[in-house]
């Protein structure tokens, strides 16, 4: 009976999981092949001067562990790197131009921390994931004799990202990547609230990722042709 | 005997409904106050450093200072020891030698360090928290202005630089209030050791001083070399 129950349960999320819906809408701006040594590695920084919202931490570590999923391509990881150029990328100090970059570069210190963590190309990412819209109710009490929730709740995230690639050597961009991911969640409370959630922020992230190895990949596998 | 325990059966689950709902009433109580402790490490910065000889003065109020609020939701936030650590910190970073201290020096202990060139003296002059059930934003915000007094090694005063610092961290899914704050401000104290970083020698009262002690050092040095010529 128990096992009856449980296999129902499942059955119930299963069904329910299968409502979630992501689309993902992606960008590639050029088709450049970008050089990476086996020495040299990437940085993937968020953008967090804005006032209204920041790149999510999780959002570059994850792309980072995309990037370095095979061991092809080396990341410094954002915090790491922050830390070791420590003021100069902060929110405050951090370039937002090339300008900037090539300025700060002229700096010795800077420039020979760069070369020391063999640093070849810097990813900035920006933008963020939203709750857009948000509809329906639950609604939970407790009382003496036991308590549980009753409703149904929807509510619709996005995630717009941009990613532009710097090269460090030729202080020049070298590709950009956009991608635009949606996705529906729903709850349903009855006694016990089961939130069926759609991973909007993963989504975006796979296919950041995904288009930023390419740049990275199509050289390795043009080298090995 | 079975009439005693009658009587108290009623009295030992008073006493216990009333010690569950003071237990649950002190729960509530406490959920509603937030109480940051902020603390952590900061890198050491990575700058040109100044050849000159500070000595930083942490005075008490500025070592042991705690932010708190009580309009709207109770925030206590004690920011003392963190910036101290902060600040020595960057004055090891950006003077070639600097030293703490707790209280200004006077006339009759500067002899004890007749080789320093500034005095800074930081204290905080307003700290302003702002919560996402406040401001209608997702993030949660620390914004901290310090006054950084700066004093030549005769106790004169330099410099009066009003620095600030901001910090925010977004709200996220199952996060405290207490853990967000704390990450703000520790987003706050790194932003003012940028500030403190890049923009120590461009206060153009410093500025000014930098360079007529600049100008000094280079006539003094000419004349010795002048006074050493055959």
């Amino acid at each position: 009976m128990k096992s009856l129950a449980a296999g129902i349960s499942l059955a119930c999320l299963l069904a329910l999981s299968a409502c979630t819906t992501t689309t993902v809408d992606e960008y590639r701006e050029n088709s450049t092949t970008l050089t990476l040594d086996s020495s040299e590695r990437v940085v993937v920084l968020g953008r967090r001067h804005y006032a209204n919202y920041e790149t999510e931490p999780d959002f570059i570590d994850c792309i980072g562990e995309k990037l370095n999923a095979d061991r092809e391509v080396s990341v410094l990881p954002e915090r790491e790197f922050v830390d070791l150029l420590y003021p100069w990328f902060e929110p405050r100090t951090a370039p937002l131009g090339l300008k900037r970059l090539a300025k700060m570069l002229d700096e010795p210190m800077i420039a020979q921390r760069f070369k020391e963590q063999g640093l070849r190309y810097m990813i900035w990412i920006d933008g963020s994931t939203e709750t857009t819209d948000r509809d329906g109710s639950v609604s939970c009490a407790i009382g003496p004799g036991g308590g549980g929730c009753f409703g149904f709740a929807t509510w619709e995230k996005t995630g717009t990202y941009e990613a532009i690639i710097w090269d460090l050597q030729t202080l020049k961009e070298s590709g950009r990547v956009k991608v635009e991911a949606q996705g529906s969640s729903y709850m349903v409370a009855i006694i016990l609230p089961i939130p069926i959630v759609a991973q909007v922020q993963d989504q975006a992230c796979d296919g950041i990722g995904q288009q930023l190895r390419t740049f990275f990949m199509d050289s390795r596998v043009s080298e090995e042709s | 005997m079975s009439s005693i325990k009658v009587m108290t059966k009623p009295a030992s689950s008073l006493r216990y409904l009333l010690a569950l709902s003071f237990a649950l009433a002190s729960l509530l109580i406490s959920a509603c106050a937030t109480q940051v402790n902020v603390d952590g490490n900061f890198p050491p910065a990575l700058t040109r450093q100044l050849t000159l000889r500070t000595i930083v003065v942490f005075e008490p109020n500025f070592a042991s200072y705690r932010f708190e609020s009580t309009e709207g939701p109770e925030v206590s936030i004690a920011v003392g020891q963190i910036q101290v650590e902060l600040f020595t910190g960057l004055a090891a970073s950006l003077f070639q030698h600097s030293v703490t201290s707790t209280s200004m020096p006077t006339a009759t202990s500067m002899p004890t360090q007749p080789e320093t060139d500034l005095i800074l003296l930081p204290s905080v002059e307003d700290v302003q928290v702002s919560m996402p059930n406040e401001s209608q934003l997702k993030v949660f915000e620390v914004w901290i202005k310090y006054n950084l007094q700066v004093f030549n090694s005769a106790g004169e005063p330099v410099a009066d630089w009003i620095m600030t610092a901001y910090g925010k961290t977004p709200t996220r899914f199952l996060k405290s209030n207490t853990d967000a704050l704390h990450q703000a401000a520790m987003v706050a104290m790194r932003d003012a050791g940028a500030h403190f970083i890049t923009g120590f020698a461009r206060v153009p009262e410093i500025r000014q001083w930098l360079q007529t002690r600049q100008t000094r050092v280079s006539s003094t040095n000419t004349n010795t070399n002048k006074m050493t010529e055959p």
